[in-house]
């Protein structure tokens, strides 16, 4: 085949050519490093909320949510969508699941209620099928709009393109509750407490949660050693995935007892390969249980069986909800339970 | 140099399958809107079409005659603000995809040619990466910028694919490795951006399976808008694309200059695959699969095949969006190969031993 000669050669294709390159890698590159080095988010306390009047209708809050968006509320709001368990942990807790019209699933054939929540949970919560608003593998306007919520609180897990569309179309304030630290936890009790009217609710949970973490703290001092730990929450063919600095995961072995292998990762939720496991040798291995995963499961990690934890029988399962869930529960149950397996 | 007008040949007469396909797109248009998680009459749905669509004129009462449990407002924003858009959205994005892969295949007389191969989706994919790593922490910022970060991603890629085939040294073989070459690296690098982001990989999963989920009255604009001229321009050049079919010499003996085609056709038919791209993320085999199904039904004159492009890619993403919904899914990529391959194999071995490119095996 041939094609028809030019006289001149094309230096303007050339350039624009290295241009784009120039600008492609320079752009990756960025990305990557704000990727590797911005810490997840940190919580902005927002002003304190005007007091609602009583019997002022409609009445309204601004709060300031884990994203630092500030936020316009109805005060007190009698239909939620909750769209994360660890909100749902905290709104049960509050009192307020008469609230809760909807709840996140999965799609039917993921699972649906159950794949967000364990049937302890659903039982506790009276959750059932009903209430689903799918959030996976996409969100479904059409289920949210049909449960009439006038508020939405959900996680990071939401995709950007729904929550606009909940705002924008549905005209639905979202406010978004995904703490990256333990201490997050406790703020996002007290901003529950603020749009829903139970200050003293929250309040008294709140201190229930700090005397609970202060406990936790003080009895550092008291172990003899303060043994090395990988906690997991899934493992694949590359790894173990689990917490780096900054999260609340880590914050929980620390408070636990432990020392995690890879409190100074950089990436807040890393994947271990292998070789760090095993060379890290940690005296604790810690695993995410429920939802189909158990101990068979972490055995197909590459390693596993070489690991001294698992050949010397203290490698242990754990509630995957007190390990992954940032909620009320994680302090109140999960952090003890992890304090008896490390220092039993 | 000037070109010439190549010659016309008359159009093929045996046009029933596109007319089979408009009557079965017409047939989709009703039905889609009737499916959907939320159990909306019929008759309901339809009358909230008319009730918007008229501005009220026809079915004052969009909810007329039904005792529903819920206020007719839910059901107007759920018909007309979510299952419509999301309607009318698959099948602008077929059909732009379906052109794009119609005349690509052309421009590189080549089966296998279609908006992905370029590694354009990938461009798109690695643009949405950036967006996701950078406003991860603003959702209405994001959501604004993920479709052009999307688009600015794709027509990239398309540019330096055009950069290339500008250049003396450029074949169509050359072009589609680059492709190749350019995809690969693309996915490497949002591989490796997303392994330093975790917290948004499950969003950039959702955007990768592809879906007319979100889908808006502006999206819709847009896409037709750049489909329309886009469409236009590609059909215009639909003879010249004939001729090339028959070997550069001979197109270029006939006024056609093969390379400044290319270059043209290449840019169309990116264009409109950003769009696409930029608003439902990666919907895949459309845009192969359309053009084949056409040349095996229809015609293999490429005024049919890109004008039955149009057709059948929003007929095909339109079964692939139902057939999602009536799963419970939501995501249409995975059903695109679901729906399109059992047809496409059918078609294609019902048709004898043909070349899908027309030439004798």
């Amino acid at each position: 085949m041939s094609l028809t000669p030019k006289a001149a050669a094309p230096k303007v294709p050339v350039r624009t050519f290295s241009a784009a390159w120039v600008a492609v890698i320079a752009l990756v590159c960025a990305g990557g490093a704000a990727g590797a080095t911005a810490a997840y988010f940190t919580y902005a306390p927002g002003a304190a909320p005007a007091a609602c009047a009583p019997g002022s209708t409609p009445c309204f809050v601004n709060v300031t949510d884990d994203l630092g968006r500030a936020v316009t509320v109805p005060f007190d709001p009698a239909r939620v969508a909750v769209l994360s368990p660890n909100i749902m942990d905290a709104m049960f807790r509050l009192g307020l699941r008469s609230h809760v019209v909807g709840v996140d699933c999965y799609a039917p054939a993921f699972g649906g209620i159950s794949s967000d929540y364990s049937s302890d949970q659903i039982a506790l919560w009276n959750l059932s099928s009903a209430m689903c608003i799918q959030v996976g593998p996409t969100f479904s306007l059409e289920e949210l709009a049909n449960a009439t919520p006038s508020l939405v609180l959900a996680s990071t897990i939401i995709p950007a393109q729904a929550v606009s569309e909940i705002i924008a179309t549905l005209h639905i304030p979202v406010v978004i509750l995904q703490p990256s630290t333990l201490s997050g936890i406790l703020t996002d009790v007290g901003l529950l407490g603020e749009i829903f009217g139970v200050v003293p609710a929250a309040t008294a949970l709140t201190v229930q949660l700090a005397d609970e973490l202060a406990n936790a703290s003080s009895a550092l001092a008291q172990y003899p050693s303060i043994p090395t730990v990988l906690v997991t929450y899934s493992v694949d063919s590359n790894g173990y995935w689990t917490f780096g600095a900054g999260t609340f995961g880590t914050s929980l072995i620390v408070l636990g007892g432990g020392q995690s292998i890879s409190a100074n990762n950089s990436n807040p939720y890393p994947e271990l390969p292998p070789e760090t496991v095993l060379s890290a040798n940690p005296y604790w291995v810690i695993y995410g249980t429920g939802f189909g995963y158990n101990e068979s499961f972490y055995e197909s990690a590459p390693g596993w069986s070489s690991l001294s934890a698992v050949q010397n029988a203290r490698a242990v399962g754990l509630d995957s909800n007190y390990l992954t869930e940032p909620d009320p529960t994680m302090i109140l149950t999960g952090l003890p339970d992890l304090i008896a397996i490390l220092h039993p | 140099m000037r070109e010439r007008k190549p010659p016309v040949a008359p159009l093929p007469r045996s046009l029933r399958w596109l007319w089979y396909l408009l009557a079965g797109l017409v047939g989709l248009l009703l039905v889609s809107p009737l499916i959907g998680p939320t159990d909306i009459p019929g008759l309901v749905v339809l009358q909230i079409v008319l009730h918007q669509l008229t501005q009220g004129l026809l079915a004052p009462n969009a909810c007329a005659g039904f005792a529903l449990a819920d206020p007719c407002a839910t059901y107007i924003t759920i018909v007309w603000e979510f299952r419509i858009p999301a309607v009318v959205l698959a099948i602008a994005v077929g059909a732009s995809l379906g052109i794009s892969g119609g005349s690509l295949q052309g421009v590189f007389r080549n089966p296998l040619a279609d908006p992905f191969l370029l590694g354009i989706s990938s461009g798109g994919t690695l643009g949405a990466v950036v967006a996701f790593l950078y406003f991860f922490d603003n959702p209405e910022l994001l959501n604004g910028l993920l479709p052009l970060f999307a688009f600015v991603g794709s027509l990239g890629t398309a540019l330096l694919i055009l950069a290339v085939a500008r250049t003396r040294a450029s074949s169509v073989e050359t072009l589609l490795l680059v492709g190749v070459a350019l995809s690969s690296f693309l996915s490497a690098m949002v591989a490796f951006l997303l392994l330093y982001h975790q917290q948004s990989s499950q969003q950039v999963y959702d955007w990768l399976l592809g879906s007319v989920a979100y889908a808006s009255w502006g999206q819709i604009d847009i896409t037709f808008a750049i489909l329309l001229v886009a469409s236009l321009l590609l059909i215009a050049h639909a003879r010249a694309l004939n001729l090339l079919q028959l070997g550069a010499d001979i197109a270029q003996s006939a006024g056609v200059d093969p390379r400044r085609l290319r270059v043209r056709l290449i840019f169309l038919a990116s264009i409109t695959t950003a769009v696409a791209v930029a608003f439902t993320g990666i919907i895949g085999f459309v845009g192969l699969v359309s053009p084949h199904i056409v040349r095996r039904l229809v015609s293999f004159d490429y005024r049919v095949v890109l004008a039955g492009s149009l057709v059948v890619g929003a007929v095909f993403l339109l079964v692939a969006w139902d057939a999602a919904l009536l799963v419970g899914v939501g995501t249409v990529g995975i059903f695109t190969a679901f729906a399109g391959v059992p047809f496409f194999l059918y078609v294609l071995f019902r048709r004898g031993r043909t070349s899908s490119m027309g030439g004798s095996e």
